[in-house]
């Protein structure tokens, strides 16, 4: 945290989720796996023990047949601001050694698996139950250790681990620029995306700078049928969602049986 | 200072506390916290993957029919990640979690490492490795005794589909050999081809240009269940224009169902009621593309033959079926349907689809005559937006075959499966009947010698104690399998093939594609273990069989055989990957048929329908009867599709597994779906353990309440339940194919069990 | 040689048969509690019932709490040094060993509760100042060394220690400067205790235990502290009452025990009134504020608002009503259920701001969520009782630890 946060300037990296689009077929959670050495289990029924930086939820609007409804959720890390949007998310306020940290230059909360000794206050402290603990030694069975990628390190047990927006491709993409003598502040839309993203088979996961007007989820994230996360709790998620469901829309947050949610968002708004 | 025991205790303690607090000054104690946690950050038996300079390989995806292009990022020599293939005019980019998850079949704890042969009781799971010379000579020895002692016809093969070059190498050999009996499960593609030469005279798949439909009524489809090319089908939804409209109908609020436009639920079977009940109103209203009726189609009205005797006509058959009837029947308000017909018929380029869930299962010939006809009723047939019909692949031709005389007398042989034969005479495989007609067989089975390739009928296949005491009667079963599958692991040799990413393979178009395409999946791995590509085992057997078996191979090996197959095509494949032929798009050519009248015909007379009293009986609708006592068995068991789960031959990657819902499978037992209200009445809970009962056999389940199913209906996802594979698949859940049996199409003979009576009882 | 007694003189302690007896017991669950921690260290944490949504659960309770009951060490340590009630030294050793006791099991169980404990001193060296668990690392290991100091002229009091000449005098010096490390405890406790507090508190994902504004600094500080400096008095109370009733002899004088729960009584009254404005302002504008009714959080059969009422009330306004009143701690049944009813409402308040907040879901979509600890977090957290045990029964026969026993228990 020592770096100054320049919110306005800086880049914000961010997603916009079109629920409408999502099918819940589970392509963002493999695609995540395969490109994050994530491990797996003979047993991964228990969610609550099993390592997923994205998850896809099953939403319902519990009305009954044929007037039932569902819609599928996915859910990464939601890389907070925090609240004042100042990098004091949730997690990295709370980590008593620094595994964790706000990259004021991407908006990107990075997890230092050889930092992390494992005491779990981040996990309690996140809402969205995007971090995810080691409680398992990884193994890869058969000959599975080949097909893994080296821009991830695979973590050992004991530590805390969750989405990173694939800081490794913007890495990546920022070391290509340099050879190729251009500013990484220019790096283009396409150059660094998501696994998730580039998984889901519907296109439904954009992702890109949310403060670069040239970038799709600029103009999405404005949309009226967008959405965050517990906004309201203020952890300013940089994870937008849209569905024109109002049914769906008022279950990403909590709101009083006489609160409508598109009157609170803008009550907040006033607020700040 | 005298030292004696007492003090000398003293004195050391305070040595060693006095030495501790001491070293707590030295560098040592710090030091070894740090070399400690270094060595926590570095435990060596947590992997450290090879770094290497990053490339890309283009190939295809194989683990389904889809056909999928894919992209296969390596580094160094190792692939680490498969992605869609942006420029594949299939999945144009999209791939569906089971490609995504394919290096887990490469690398996976599945694979069949060496040549197997079995040791134990069959099943048992004890085998020797055995090598390739020994394994080819085993099989090329049983093969030719069978031939000895004039018996041909006693092999059988079954393979996962007759797409592509290789079943045609396969049928190749199994004609030069002298049996008829290639084999293999019938798909929704199937039933529709059957249809579709009812009513158009012609060979051909069946194509949905879902593309540019813009009223799309599924009849159950799983669209984005894993119906077609998954990666296709979900391309497609995420491209679709807004104005599209997705009408599912099925009984259960499936994924589909879920993004669906609207989703209106069916009593379970009775689509084609709905669809005979849509073209009444349709009919009725005078709603129908009055210039294709009249120009192009026969059979509408009632008509009379030269003999003299009057047919009735599609218009006068749909009478009898009132939206009133048809709401009695599929449990939809009368106005609905109405309404539905209505915006059917008004939609400039409207589409009905057929095949339940993933299409897996071909259905009656009925049903999809009843949908051809929805679609005929708006003239959208060969049109954008409609159904066209996508030609078979044509191949080089090959040298002509010299057959022998028991290859001769074999081949006159009828099939076991009694496909083609004047019951069935459009029916090309009807793998479902197998087990059942080697079963009804006293004395030795029909089949001597089993070969299976690319396929794992001992957990696809419906009924499967029914299926295993068929297997028990086959004396030599060899499995292809690239791994320890359920017939695999019941198999007396194990020749394994190369897997995904290691084999060549052509993928044909795939199913419901409205154009053609042909992808070649290259590999882009060697062979990892000791494995060898069927085709060139194949070819191996041919030339030891000798005689006119050899004489019918004169390739080397398998990829002197595709490329001489593919001809033309080949150099082109080998650099592109995929080719596309664009659909003749000439009118005269598009409205064509090659049937008697030379019109689409409503009510095939030419073609008359097998296994119906009347002949001349035009299509209709006959309720699909399932199995089950409806005393004994109060409610319906209906399986679902989920594309987390593999219901066919490859089955779940560990990735996918992992991916599926703790609504779906709870440690090692799988959950079923009913709605709370037909929970109450049984007094089932949230979570609770139940057993499972159908005429087939009986399952251990745990209780899911779903708002989204029907009443009175189960809901068991197909893919879960297998016995062979590793820790991470075998022993979950049930397999929907222990619980429900083929019901056989009278006029297919293809399975048209939609489900089956079931109960649900407190464990 | 002519042995200096072990026991010290002018006291009575039971036979070293019955002695070894006892400690075997004692010790047989010690060793339970070891076994479980080593397979803990070796295996890992996948032999805990924690989940990804309990990622804190028994262990950090049973921290919160018994740092909770060892509050009374450090306010037994105020009161006798800084404000000078003499009258308290008669309980203070007891209340140092109880501290130290507490403390200690409570670093052990941070110990075994991190995933990594070969890199636990990260904690130190890598340190997050902004963390609430880094500002407890510091003051807990800086007050456990403090109370290890407390305790060491204690130890040296054993007769056959104090006969080296050295360690009499070092003990006598240490008594002397023991105010400075009482002050020091006093200082350091305010601080961690406080930091405990805000370990949930700051917490502003988690509107269940997130308080704001003032609400957080200074007050659930505050309240943390000032429930430990209420209910470790009741906890030390309870222990000297359990230790009496076991050899079967009165240790401490009863005014002494009266003049401690009044204080602890007075204490409670004015930390439960603060709690009840603290949870009033969260329940009817904080929670709110984030869309939830104070129900939402007590919707589920374990968690109901029952749970609220035992808090506050029982063990809060009723034991704190009784201590304040002559009548109500002068009568042992009366005294002695408030004490445990004290005991019961801090440790309650540690697992409601631990446990509960884990278990309420924040989605609409999510139920609440279930835990139920394994046998090796159950073993480790007795372990601490059982080391408790042994610690207390050494300290009681083989020092002085009661000043006031020779004067009670007259030996004929």
């Amino acid at each position: 945290m020592k770096e100054k946060n320049d919110y306005e300037h800086s880049k914000r990296y961010g997603m916009v989720i079109d629920l409408d689009k999502c099918t819940g077929c589970g392509s963002c959670m493999i695609g995540c796996y395969t490109e994050n050495n994530v491990p797996f289990k003979a047993d991964e029924t228990n969610k609550l023990d099993s390592i997923n930086w994205i998850q896809v939820y099953k939403l319902t609007n519990g009305k009954p047949y044929p007037e039932t409804e569902i819609s599928y959720l996915p859910m990464p890390c939601m890389q907070c601001d925090g609240e004042g949007k100042l990098g004091h998310s949730p997690c990295v306020s709370v980590c008593p050694a620094v595994a964790t940290d706000y990259d004021y230059s991407t908006g990107i909360v990075s997890q230092i698996y050889t930092r992390c000794f494992g005491c779990r206050y981040c996990m309690a402290a996140c809402p969205y139950h995007a971090r995810k603990f080691n409680w398992w030694d990884p193994v890869w069975p058969a000959d599975m250790e080949k097909y893994l990628s080296p821009d991830v390190s695979p973590r050992m047990r004991g530590v805390v681990e969750k989405c990173s927006f694939c800081f490794h491709r913007y890495q990546l993409a920022r070391n290509k620029a340099y050879y190729e003598n251009r500013q990484t502040e220019e790096l283009g839309e396409d150059e660094y995306q998501t696994a998730c993203a580039e998984a889901c088979p519907t296109g439904a996961i954009t992702f890109g700078d949310l403060n670069n007007k040239s970038h799709a989820v600029y103009q999405l994230k404005n949309s009226p049928n967008a959405f965050r996360l517990l906004e309201r709790l203020e952890t300013n998620p940089k994870v937008y969602y849209l569905s024109s469901k109002k049914w769906v829309r008022r279950q990403g947050d909590n709101y009083l049986a006489n609160e409508e949610p598109g009157l609170i968002k803008k009550i907040d708004k006033q607020h700040h | 200072m005298k030292i004696d025991r007492r003090n000398f205790l003293t004195y050391t303690t305070a040595a060693v506390l006095g030495g501790a607090a001491g070293s707590m000054l030295t560098p040592a104690p710090w030091k070894l916290m740090d070399d400690v946690s270094i060595w926590t950050q570095n435990w060596p038996w947590t992997p450290v993957p090879e770094a290497g300079p990053v490339t890309h390989k283009q190939s295809a995806c194989t683990l389904c029919p889809g056909g999928c292009g894919i992209n296969v990022r390596f580094v160094g020599t190792r692939p680490v990640k498969i992605e869609g293939l942006k420029d594949h005019p299939v999945n144009k980019g999209s791939l569906c979690p089971m490609g995504l998850s394919g290096l887990q079949y490469v690398y996976g704890p599945d694979r069949v490492g060496s040549p197997l042969k079995r040791e134990g009781k069959r099943g048992e799971g004890k085998w020797k490795k055995i090598t390739w010379n020994e394994a080819l000579t085993a099989v090329t020895d049983k093969l030719a005794s069978l031939r000895k002692s004039e018996n041909p016809q006693s092999l059988a093969c079954i393979t996962g589909s007759s797409r592509g070059t290789l079943p045609s190498l396969i049928g190749r050999f199994l004609t030069v050999y002298g049996s008829p009996n290639l084999l293999r499960p019938a798909t929704v593609q199937d039933a529709n081809e059957q249809a579709l030469f009812l009513t158009q005279g012609k060979q051909g798949t069946l194509g949905f240009d879902i593309e540019n439909a813009d009223f799309i009524l599924s009849f159950g489809s799983g669209i984005l269940d894993g119906w077609g090319s998954p990666g296709r089908m979900f391309r497609l939804f995420g491209t679709r224009k807004s104005e599209q409209r997705i009408i599912q109908i099925e009984p259960r609020l499936s994924n589909t169902a879920a993004k669906a436009s609207r989703w209106i639920g069916i009593n379970p079977g009775t689509e084609g009621a709905l669809a005979l009940g849509l073209a009444h109103v349709i009919i009725k209203e005078s709603l129908y593309n009055k210039n294709f009726i009249e120009k192009f189609t026969f059979g509408f009205n009632d008509w009379t033959d030269d003999a003299g005797i009057t047919h009735t006509g599609f218009a006068t058959l749909v009478e009898a079926y009132s939206p009133e009837k048809v709401s009695q029947i599929t449990g939809i308000p009368k106005p609905l349907i109405e309404s539905l017909a209505r915006e059917f018929a008004a939609s400039p380029r409207p589409l009905a689809i057929n095949g339940r869930g993933q299409g897996t299962l071909p259905g009656s010939i009925d049903e999809s005559l009843a949908m051809q006809s929805l679609n005929a009723l708006t003239g959208n047939i060969n049109q954008i937006g409609g159904i066209y019909i996508v030609p078979e692949q044509t191949y080089a031709k090959w040298p002509d075959l010299g057959m022998d005389a028991t290859a001769s007398k074999g081949m006159q042989q009828p099939r076991i499966d009694g496909a083609g034969s004047d019951q069935f005479p459009n029916t090309r495989s009807l793998l479902n009947r197998l087990p059942g007609l080697i079963n009804s067989v006293k004395g030795d089975s029909p089949v001597q010698a089993l070969l299976v390739v690319d396929a794992n009928p001992m957990y696809t296949l419906p009924d499967t104690a029914a299926t295993r005491k068929a297997f028990d009667k086959i004396p030599f079963i060899v499995s292809f399998s690239s791994y320890m599958d359920e017939t695999a692991a019941y198999a007396d040799y194990i020749l394994p093939d190369h897997a995904n990413l290691e084999r060549y393979q052509d993928i044909p178009t795939p199913a419901g594609m409205a154009h053609q395409t042909i992808t070649l999946a290259t590999p882009v791995i060697e062979p990892l273990y000791d494995t060898k590509h069927t085709g060139d085992a194949l070819i191996h057997i041919a030339k030891s069989l000798g005689g006119f078996v050899e004489e019918a191979f004169p390739w080397d090996d398998y990829e002197t055989f595709l490329a001489d197959t593919l001809q033309d095509h080949w150099s082109d494949l080998k650099e592109k990957g995929v080719i596309e032929i664009s659909p003749d798009s000439k009118d005269s050519a598009v409205l064509s048929f090659n049937t008697a009248s030379a019109k689409y015909e409503f009510c095939p007379a030419a073609a008359t329908r097998q296994g119906s009293k009347d002949s001349n009986a035009p299509s209709a609708y006959t309720p699909a009867a399932i199995e089950g006592d409806e005393k004994r068995f109060s409610l319906l068991l209906v399986p679902y599709d989920s594309i987390r789960l593999s219901g066919e031959q490859i089955a779940n990657s560990p990735f996918m597994t992992k991916t599926v819902e703790a609504t779906v499978l709870k440690k090692q037992m799988t959950l079923v779906e009913i709605n709370p209200k037909t929970a109450k009445t049984l007094a089932l809970k949230e979570g609770s353990k139940a057993v499972l009962t159908t005429p087939k056999g009986k399952a251990s389940v745990i209780v899911h309440l779903y708002e989204g199913i029907m009443p009175g209906l189960i809901a068991l996802p197909r893919g879960l339940g297998h016995t062979a594979y590793s820790e991470f698949l075998a022993g979950k859940g049930t397999n929907t194919n222990d619980l429900i049996g083929s019901v056989e199409d009278p006029a297919s003979g293809f399975d048209m069990a939609w489900g089956i009576r079931a109960q649900l009882s407190k464990a | 040689m002519n042995e200096t007694p072990l026991i010290p003189a002018g006291v009575k302690r039971c036979s070293k048969w019955q002695f070894s007896l006892w400690m075997g017991a004692v010790t047989a669950v010690l060793i339970w509690g070891i076994y479980a921690m080593f397979l803990i260290w070796y295996k890992g944490l996948n032999q805990t019932n924690m989940n990804d949504a309990y990622g804190f659960a028994l262990w950090i309770w049973a921290d919160l709490a018994v740092i909770a009951l060892g509050g009374g060490a450090f306010f037994s340590g105020f009161l006798t040094y800084i404000i000078g009630k003499d009258d308290l030294k008669n309980i203070i050793n007891f209340a140092v060993i109880i501290g130290f006791i507490c403390y200690s099991s409570a670093l052990l169980i941070l110990a075994i509760d991190i995933g990594q404990p070969l890199r636990g001193w990260f904690i130190f060296w890598h340190a997050n100042v902004h963390s609430m668990l880094t500002e407890v690392a510091f003051c807990l290991s800086c007050y456990f060394a403090v109370l290890t100091i407390e305790f060491i002229p204690l130890i040296l009091e054993n007769p056959r220690l104090a006969k080296k000449p050295f360690l009499h005098h070092l003990s006598h010096n240490m008594h002397g400067v023991m105010a400075v490390f009482a002050a020091t405890g006093v200082f350091l406790s305010f601080f961690h205790q406080g930091s405990l507090g805000g370990v949930a508190g700051v917490l502003y994902g988690r509107p269940f235990a997130y308080r704001e504004h003032v609400f957080i600094w200074p007050w659930t500080f505050f309240l943390f502290t000032w429930s430990a400096a209420a209910c470790g008095p009741c906890f030390t109370i309870l222990v000297t009452w359990m230790t009496e009733k076991i050899t079967r002899k009165k240790l401490v004088k009863q005014e002494v025990i009266w003049l401690f729960a009044k204080i602890s009584g007075w204490m409670i009254i004015t930390y439960i009134t603060a709690k009840t404005i603290d949870t009033l302002y969260w329940a009817l504008v904080t929670a709110p504020s984030k869309g939830f009714t104070l129900m939402d959080f007590y919707s589920s059969p374990t968690y109901n608002i029952g749970l609220l009422f035992i808090e506050i009330v029982l063990c809060g306004f009723v034991p704190g009503l009784i201590l304040i009143t002559r009548r109500g701690r002068e009568n042992s049944f009366f005294l002695m259920s408030a004490v445990i009813l004290a005991v019961i409402g801090v440790s309650l308040n540690r697992w409601v701001m631990v446990l509960q907040v884990m278990a309420v879901p924040l989605f609409s979509f999510n139920d609440w969520y279930t835990y139920m600890p394994s046998w090796q977090e159950v073993a480790t957290t007795v372990l601490p009782v059982a080391y408790g045990l042994i610690v207390i029964s050494l300290a009681y026969r083989y020092l002085p630890v009661f000043p006031q026993e020779q004067e009670l228990n007259p030996i004929d």
